[in-house]
């Protein structure tokens, strides 16, 4: 795995804005960055990261059983009660779900290392899955990349296989719903609805904020359409303690990601990770945190925080850095520390996609500090033959 | 090859491009529920889809309806003699409901199917719910099928009078909630 700096391609602004990429740069910062790309081996790419991603999502499926009836657990995991049963129902039923991505700590050296699963309202996927594709087919074209380098994301396909599979079981009306003013996840709704369109599911789309209620406990569309089916790539926990979230075990709203995935999408999952599987290579030893001061080597992080916030992390060495954010309350988890490795002051974190139960590529985001935040730039990658030049230098 | 083979846009692309095979026709779904072929033709006009959805849907009966030990429980949720015996194909014999409709999506583009449809065997319980067998099967991009669970059909929309809406969105966050 290297870091290795190449030119943007020059007409990459204007390839954005026709392709409906509007937030490749936030808050005038850049997002989308290609003045550098990662390069790896294949045997890095299916050893190293696709085979032990498949693994950990069997594995984190294989725990669900044993959550779903076992109370001590769910409290761990800070389930709401009144959503217990439906949640349970949900995954007895095998309600379909459509995607998630696993973070991990690698360097090209050792196993990587899970940090989380962000399992309920995953983003960074258009980039993912198409602009960093029309990327390297453009860089290939130019000449810029080796020729025969690949990539590893197969997400697009994917994608349009799973809505393809799982077409049957979605309700409809079938609508896709983000909050209204983020640009971001608004982005990230349309491609997963123009994938579904693709896959022959007729589908629309509205503001969470939107979603109206009836008399009857049963959630409504724009058109006072009774909603078969939601997409919402908005949090599960979130709309628990909302006020319409007590409706949702009655109303027959069938959700995507499902009500199941409050279960991995919680970062109270590693620590039970650890202790079925302790010691597994891909995995950090975790537990549950009891509010002590945290020891060197050790990492401190919410239950639900997104995007890098209200981190703690103590170093070997007994430095501390600490996120601010808005997830002050609630339970934690502790992790041990495996910090990200630095190429160029860059810290990379690899998001490997999993759709369907398939592991299908990888994005890299990468930020000037250890915790990656909601400031880390998307920098693509490409799969490199091995160079022999080293004997030749 | 580790990446797509192609990668396209229907709706997000604003212009043809030349490496993702832009496509900007209107597109859209028709599904349906029939129960017989001949209902589908009258609603499609289409009878080489509503045979062939007919028999790929009375195929996958008897593969992924419902399974019961005997008959009087398939009774019970189907209606009387709204079921039959079945075989698996190793001796092990099952009760399972008749199939009683079947159902056809397809893709539209400018308002003309498109090659390639679904279809799925649906079944009538006794109070009168149309069900489908939820998606599954193994292989493909999902590892365990979902078995004969059942799901309802809800060919046409319903409607409700809305009370109030905004009782989702209120957490705050400046950047969104994706993670």
């Amino acid at each position: 795995m290297r870091r290795v700096v190449l030119a943007e391609r020059p007409d990459w602004r204007s390839k954005a804005a026709e392709c409906g990429f509007g937030f490749h740069t936030i808050d005038d910062a850049p997002y989308w960055d290609e003045s550098a790309y990662y390069a790896f081996s294949l045997r890095e790419i299916e050893q190293d990261i696709e085979a032990p991603s498949e693994e950990l999502h069997a594995m984190a499926l294989d725990l669900l059983d044993g959550i779903v009836g076992n109370e001590q657990k769910l409290r761990q995991l800070a389930i709401p009660e009144p959503y217990w049963d439906w949640i349970a129902q949900s995954w007895r039923e095998r309600q379909p779900h459509l995607y998630g991505r696993m973070d991990f700590g690698y360097d090209g050296s050792g196993p990587a290392k899970l940090y989380e699963l962000n399992y309920d309202t995953p983003t960074s996927l258009y980039e993912a899955a198409f602009f960093q594709w029309q990327w390297l087919e453009d860089q290939l074209a130019r000449r810029q990349l080796p020729a025969g380098s690949d990539q590893f994301n197969s997400i697009y396909e994917s994608l349009v296989e799973a809505f393809g599979t799982i077409a049957r079981g979605i309700a409809r009306p079938f609508h896709f719903a983000a909050v209204r003013d983020s640009v971001e996840d608004q982005g990230t709704i349309a491609y997963l609805r123009d994938c579904a369109l693709q896959a022959g599911i007729d589908c629309g789309s509205l503001a969470i904020e939107d979603i109206g209620i009836s008399a009857d406990g049963r959630f409504t569309d724009l058109d006072d359409r009774v909603i078969g089916c939601l997409f919402k790539l908005y949090p599960l926990e979130d709309m628990f303690r909302e006020s319409f979230g007590q409706y949702l075990p009655r109303s027959g709203l069938q959700l995507i990601e499902p009500p199941w995935k409050a279960l991995l999408s919680n970062k109270g999952i590693l620590p039970l990770l650890w202790d079925a599987h302790r010691g597994h290579p891909n995995l950090l030893a975790a537990a549950f945190d009891d509010g002590d001061e945290l020891p060197r080597g050790w990492v401190r992080k919410p239950l639900h925080s997104r995007e890098g916030a209200n981190i703690a992390m103590r170093l070997d060495d007994g430095r501390e850095l600490r996120t601010d954010g808005p997830y002050r309350e609630g339970p934690c988890i502790r992790q041990a520390c495996h910090p990200l490795t630095g190429f160029d002051g860059n810290y990379p974190l690899i998001g490997s996609w999993i759709v369907g139960d398939r592991a299908c590529g990888i994005g890299i985001r990468e930020d000037r500090s250890l915790i990656t935040q909601d400031s880390a730039r998307f920098v693509p990658h490409a799969i490199v033959e091995e160079t022999r030049g080293v004997l030749i230098a | 090859m580790k990446r797509s083979k192609t990668a396209v846009l229907l709706l997000m692309s604003t212009a043809p491009l030349l490496l993702s095979a832009c496509d900007r026709s209107e597109s859209a779904s028709r599904e349906g529920l029939y129960t017989s072929v001949e209902a589908c033709v009258a609603q499609t006009n289409d009878s080489a889809t509503c045979k062939q959805a007919f028999d790929k849907a009375q195929k996958d009966a008897a593969t992924t309806a419902p399974r019961f030990a005997n008959r009087e429980e398939c009774e019970a949720k189907y209606g009387k003699e709204q079921c039959a015996e079945r075989n698996d194909g190793a001796n092990h014999s099952f009760f399972g409901p008749l199939m009683t409709g079947f159902f056809l999506s397809q893709m539209l583009r400018n308002g003309s199917p498109m090659s390639g449809f679904n279809s799925a065997p649906a079944f009538r319980d006794s109070n009168g719910g149309w069900q489908q067998p939820a998606p599954g099967g193994a292989g493909g991009v999902y590892r365990n099928g979902a078995g004969s669970a059942m799901v309802p059909i809800n060919a046409t929309a319903d409607r409700a009078v809305t009370t109030s809406r905004s009782g989702f969105g209120r957490s705050g966050s400046s950047r969104g909630f994706g993670s």
